[in-house]
């Protein structure tokens, strides 16, 4: 199992002149020490006008800024709104292959469709046609890295022949994922051979079905890209202490946070009847799951929380259900002082770590970082 | 957690508070209901005055403007017109209603009594056509409101999402303003969505002007469905935060 980090990046209101950047800064700070621990990527999503929740409308920037200051972990690109109002797919092919360049190699690339009014009707896009267009968008993006020249005459957009520069390092081109709230869409990565990158907390046993669904559908697919990318990924919180009441203790500061803010955004299917979004998305999962039933300590179940030994366990649990990936939240509104996610990120890495890597990939851990 | 809070001023908005006889009422069912919804966005800083300290904004904040026709009812038929602002009470999507408008005086007398809608007076219509559906309120003889959801197209009742709402009521046993947080059931046999057309809103005639500014329009729907009024299951003090001024009254 690889671990990773998982960016929205709130910022708490009151906005001072330069909360923002202290925000930032703690991220990259977070990414530093995690690259140097032996964490496997670092994502950042793609938000737009979500107040306090998500400051990250740029991800290509922060992951840049993160590859600068990094020599191994992985950048993941997401999720890459795959509508055109928000993104023209030329602009995401020479983006992204520039982040590849510039990132040694190092590119993850999240797809996805946005699932609230607020970012949907902020750039004025159709929700009835989000869906429609992120999967023409994925299976354009694989042969405007790959093909030297290329046309495309579709139903949300069209080029004439040109030839898009510059091309991605890694060939034939970078991992693509798709995001995961809705039920069904680990169907759509499934088909399409790309990652299962799940966004919402889920149970063991829903993910269980999920994976087994995903990893038998995959078998047959007819991949998007030039390679299957068979990988399942799940979101989590990550709050590590030595004493475990006092890691559930933040952790459930940490998550009741986060969910509480979610909370506050408006959903699409709010907002705006329509087929295409037929839950609420990422919002409700988040805030039920992880704030679901656990053991006496108070503890969600499958939540990264407590001492080293019990995020093991809840882990390994993860590992048993065919997770290949974990990628965890840090904070939230900066909740938890930089000093505290630092720490927990250290003995993450040192006590938990071990128990899922090879031996080769146990070295970085076990030195705990600087 | 989020710092914005409504600021309701809540002397003024009193006077339209209606009397609420206790918490303990039954169900009501309001079969074959018909339901023209309109959400619009609005201007965000000037609506935090239109909600409670109790209630979160949306982000973005948008207005529900709601027309329901009952053909049928233990009142008779009845036609009610509403306009909410949405907000979050807690976590939960809630609208606070600033003034209902209903024709009947026994529906106005009913609806107040056992859920706390801030009654008015006023001729509520709610008319079919084939391009259009038309909700309309004439209070005094002056249009306060009327709206329209255009180019009607079919779709699931299953797409359509009604979230509850949150009337500001005085409870006539210790004569306390408190806030009663309805959430009616449906079931749908039919639905439509179309464009939002917002021909009259006379903010002062829903207690809202000057903050109520309508902005974006997102979207209009309408639908035919059996509507449960349930038993009161949480009231809030109006005063307080969700989360520290909540009380679950039933199950």
């Amino acid at each position: 199992m690889k671990f990773g980090l998982f960016y929205e990046i709130s910022v708490p209101r009151p906005w001072g002149p330069d909360t923002e950047k202290v925000v930032y800064d703690n991220c990259l700070e977070q990414v530093r020490l995690a690259d140097e621990l032996g964490f496997d990527n670092v994502w950042a999503v793609e938000h737009h006008f979500l107040e306090e929740y998500s400051h990250c409308p740029a991800p290509e920037l922060f992951l840049t800024a993160c590859a600068m200051i990094t020599k191994r972990i992985r950048v993941g690109h997401g999720i890459i709104v795959c509508v055109p109002e928000f993104n023209h797919p030329i602009k995401i092919a020479e983006r992204t292959a520039v982040l590849d360049l510039l990132s040694g190699g190092r590119l993850e690339v999240g797809t996805g469709r946005s699932a609230t009014w607020t970012e949907l009707g902020g750039f004025r896009a159709n929700p009835d046609e989000t869906k429609k267009t992120w999967d023409e968008f994925v299976h354009c993006l694989p042969k405007m890295w790959t093909q030297e020249r290329y046309s495309y005459q579709g139903r949300s957009w069209s080029m004439p022949q040109r030839t898009i520069v510059p091309k991605p390092l890694q060939k034939p081109h970078p991992p693509m994922w798709v995001a995961v709230t809705s039920p069904g869409t680990e169907i759509d990565a499934a088909e399409r051979g790309m990652g299962s990158l799940g966004l919402t907390f889920g149970g063991f046993a829903e993910q269980d079905e999920k994976v087994k669904r995903y990893r038998k559908i995959i078998r047959n697919c007819e991949p998007v890209g030039s390679f299957v990318n068979e990988a399942v990924s799940t979101v989590n919180f990550l709050y590590c202490h030595e004493d475990d009441a006092e890691g559930v203790k933040i952790g459930k500061r940490l998550t009741g946070t986060f969910n509480y803010l979610a909370a506050q955004l408006l959903a699409a299917r709010e907002a705006y009847p329509t087929k295409s979004y037929p839950s609420l998305g990422l919002l409700p999962s988040l805030r039920h799951d992880a704030a679901g039933p656990g053991d006496e300590s108070g503890a969600p179940e499958g939540i990264a929380m407590g001492n080293p030994a019990r995020i093991t366990r809840e882990l390994k649990k993860w590992e048993s259900v065919g997770v290949d990936r974990v990628n965890f939240l840090l904070n939230a509104l900066e909740t938890v002082p930089q000093e505290k996610v630092l720490a927990s990120l250290r003995l993450f890495a040192k006590e938990v770590m071990p128990h899922f890597q090879s031996k080769g990939d146990a070295a970085a851990a076990a030195a705990g970082g600087r | 957690m989020p710092p914005r809070f409504g600021n309701l001023d809540l002397k003024t908005f009193a006077n339209f508070a209606s009397t609420i006889g206790g918490f303990k009422t039954s169900e009501l069912v309001l079969k074959g209901a018909r339901i023209l919804e309109i959400h619009n966005e609005i201007d965000d800083d000037p609506a935090d005055a239109l909600i409670p300290r109790t209630m979160h904004p949306a982000i973005p904040a948008y207005a529900i403007i709601n027309v329901m026709h009952a053909p049928e009812s233990p009142v008779g038929p009845f036609s009610i017109a509403e306009v909410r602002i949405a907000g979050r009470t807690g976590v939960r999507p809630r609208g606070f209603v600033l003034r209902s408008y209903c024709g009947s005086e026994a529906a106005r007398k009913e609806l107040s009594s056992r859920w706390g809608f801030p009654m008015a007076p006023g001729e509520v219509s709610l008319t079919l056509r084939h391009d259009r559906v038309v909700g309309k309120v004439v209070a005094g003889g002056v249009t306060v409101l009327e709206v329209e959801l255009v180019d009607r197209d079919a779709i699931s009742g299953a797409d359509i999402q009604y979230i509850a709402s949150m009337h500001l009521a005085r409870n006539s046993e210790d004569g306390k303003l408190v806030l009663v947080q309805v959430d009616p059931e449906y079931t749908f046999s039919k639905a439509e969505r179309g464009k939002p057309r917002i021909v009259t809103l006379d903010a002062a005639a829903f207690g809202a002007a000057p903050h109520l500014r309508l902005m974006n329009p997102i979207m209009a729907s309408y639908a035919t469905a059996d509507m449960t009024l349930p038993r009161l299951r949480y009231i809030c003090n109006p005063e307080l935060p969700a989360m520290q001024g909540t009380t679950k009254i039933a199950a």
